[in-house]
């Protein structure tokens, strides 16, 4: 179990994370979605006890991770397929981080063999692919046999084999009682790995909640309507719950109230309503309206007709 | 998959300073650059000894009886320095060596999986500084003996004579050996302060040879007495056989020796701790 209470890393002016608290439970997998620079590495870097937090604190397993007598055995992390010199071998590596823990030359190969990487393990990591170079970090988290495993976008440069192998690997670990943190900006990959979502943004938590409520709840079904009379239909609709997006001349988007609904005030106030179309967003939709306001990069899209925006975001 | 034990029975052996101080061996011994700076040294050494031994050799051969005489008198004082003449690339190969083995941490990313793995990060630290230091001492030891090995034969043609078991032999080898191991150190703890390879080697070459200089060069007596107290002027104090003039007394140099070590290092542990990795 992860612990984080008031989680804050500040860099100068720079708020990296702003006083995150969430608990990642034991026995699901817990993703940790957000875009680009959203606060996840450098989360995960505090949990490791590799950053040192400006406020608040992070624990695994009941004790901050340094305080563990051997972290390795508590807690396997990939913070980056890189946190290895590529001069020396995947055995000599992992052989090395073995040492510090008594783990047996057994134990290394064994995880050699589970990752895949048994044809390449004598070979410097130098030469690894994206995708080698993430498995052999997956080694290394798994070396221990810990409890908490932390593993930060570990499908990133894996081949679609690969993506299966880390899915089924989280879903397995998670079975067997772990507790599996995984950190992506894919939300595609999160829907179909992750049990529970905690997704964050300009470092902080916008959502912490089972997959399947993130996709339901903040989905909240939204309504298109086209009628000949927006302005009047959408001050009888504004009400308490209910927000009103106008669109085009004459399509209003409404949410907090569901079709029927809006029918019934049409009717009874002699609007002609000649579309009513209720859509459920996907989990991708989803995360694009929790983060809209919380991407640090936007990227521009021009398109015809620009939407107003709207200030009742929920 | 393991058979996994999820609820943790008794929490296993964890980062004890020997297991790190093995895993820190590992480490060193796994990269062929380490070996190659390591093999380098000891050749280095044992060639710029021959070569002082040939010149040496051929200046008694090539001298007038009268300086021949009296190169000849000077006996053992001429030779014993031989075996160690290569002391400043050997300080320049191991000292960058120090850096590197640091830099390198940072520089690609290993250090994340070393502190994760021993995050009281004084344990890695040390064990990794004997490591660097019992190598580069060691090295130093061997070279030395082994360039002296070389030297024998090449003295012995031109009749010089060389006892590498006399007092005088055996003080400049571990003399030389422990500043090398010292210069090591400074250079690990170089490394830990700049995190960066190429900055920590020219620190170190601006402490051990620019600096040496420029301080004799610098007018006023600031620099001259400065310059006693730099890591490179305490050899001569420590190896020589009657206190010279204008030097330290051995006792002190040993101290700004000491000091040399234990200043650094407190420094970029201090930062260490401090820092993020």
């Amino acid at each position: 179990m992860i612990e984080a209470k008031g989680l804050t890393k500040a860099y100068g002016e720079k708020t990296a994370v702003g006083g995150v608290s969430f608990t990642v439970q034991a026995g699901r997998v817990t993703g940790f979605l957000g875009p680009n620079g959203a606060g996840k590495s450098t989360t995960m870097r505090m949990i490791m006890g590799l950053d040192a937090p400006t406020a608040g604190s992070v624990t695994v397993n009941g004790e901050p991770f340094a305080q563990h007598k051997a972290p390795l055995r508590e807690i396997g992390a990939l913070l980056d397929a890189k946190a290895v010199h590529t001069s020396r071998t995947a055995y000599n590596h992992l052989l090395a981080m073995a040492a510090t823990h008594s783990i047996p030359k057994s134990r290394v190969r064994e995880v050699i063999e589970m990752t895949g990487l048994g044809d390449v393990a004598k070979k410097k990591v130098k030469g690894f692919s994206l995708g080698m170079g993430q498995r052999l970090g997956i080694a290394a988290a798994l070396l221990g046999d810990p409890q908490t495993i932390i593993l930060d976008e570990p499908v990133n440069g894996l081949d679609p084999e690969g993506v299966l192998w880390v899915r089924n690997l989280v879903k397995h670990l998670a079975s067997e009682g772990r507790t599996v943190f995984l950190s992506s900006h894919l939300m595609s990959e999160m829907a179909l790995t992750a049990d529970h979502l905690i997704v964050i943004g300009r470092g902080r938590i916008i959502a912490d909640a089972p997959i399947a409520d993130i996709i339901s709840g903040n989905g909240e079904t939204r309504t298109s309507v086209r009628t000949d009379q927006p302005g009047r239909l959408m001050q009888l609709l504004a009400g308490s719950g209910v927000s009103v997006e106008f669109h085009e001349r004459d399509l209003l988007k409404v949410s907090g109230l569901d079709p029927r609904g809006i029918a019934r005030t049409a009717l009874d106030n002699k609007v002609l309503v000649h579309e009513l179309t209720p859509h459920r967003a996907s989990l991708e939709e989803a995360y694009m309206e929790l983060t809209k306001d919380e991407v640090e990069y936007h990227s521009r899209v021009t398109t015809g007709a620009s939407v107003p925006a709207q200030a009742g975001r929920k | 998959m393991s058979t996994a034990t999820v609820e943790r029975n008794s929490v296993g052996l964890g980062p004890a300073f020997h297991r790190v101080l093995n895993s820190e061996f590992i480490k060193f011994r796994t990269l062929m650059s380490t070996l190659i700076l390591l093999a380098s040294t000891a050749l280095v050494m044992v060639g710029f000894a021959a070569l002082t031994a040939w010149g040496t050799g051929a200046e008694k051969a090539s001298a007038d009886p009268e300086t021949a005489a009296a190169l000849a008198a000077q006996g053992a004082s001429l030779t014993v320095g031989i075996p160690t003449s290569g002391i400043a690339f050997a300080q320049l190969i191991l000292g960058s060596l120090g850096v590197l083995l640091m830099s390198s941490e940072f520089t690609t990313g290993m250090a994340r999986s070393t502190f994760a793995a021993a995050p009281k990060r004084m344990v890695p630290f040390l064990a990794k500084l004997i490591v660097v230091m019992v190598s580069a001492f060691l090295l130093t030891v061997i070279s030395s003996y082994l360039a002296g090995l070389v030297a024998l034969p090449i003295l012995g043609n031109y009749d010089l004579k060389l006892d590498l078991s006399s007092s005088q032999s055996v003080k400049l080898l571990i003399v030389n050996s422990i500043y090398v191991a010292v210069v090591a150190a400074i250079g690990m703890s170089l490394g830990t302060i700049v995190r960066n390879s190429a900055g920590g080697i020219m620190s170190l070459v601006g402490l051990f040879f620019v600096a040496p200089l420029a301080f004799q060069l610098i007018p006023g007596s600031f620099f001259k007495e400065a310059n006693k107290y730099l890591p490179t002027s305490t050899i001569g104090p420590l190896t020589a056989v009657e206190h010279v003039p204008n030097t330290l007394e051995a006792w002190q140099a040993a101290l700004v020796l000491g000091a040399w070590v234990v200043v650094p290092v407190a420094l970029a542990l201090a930062l260490l701790q401090k820092r993020d990795i």
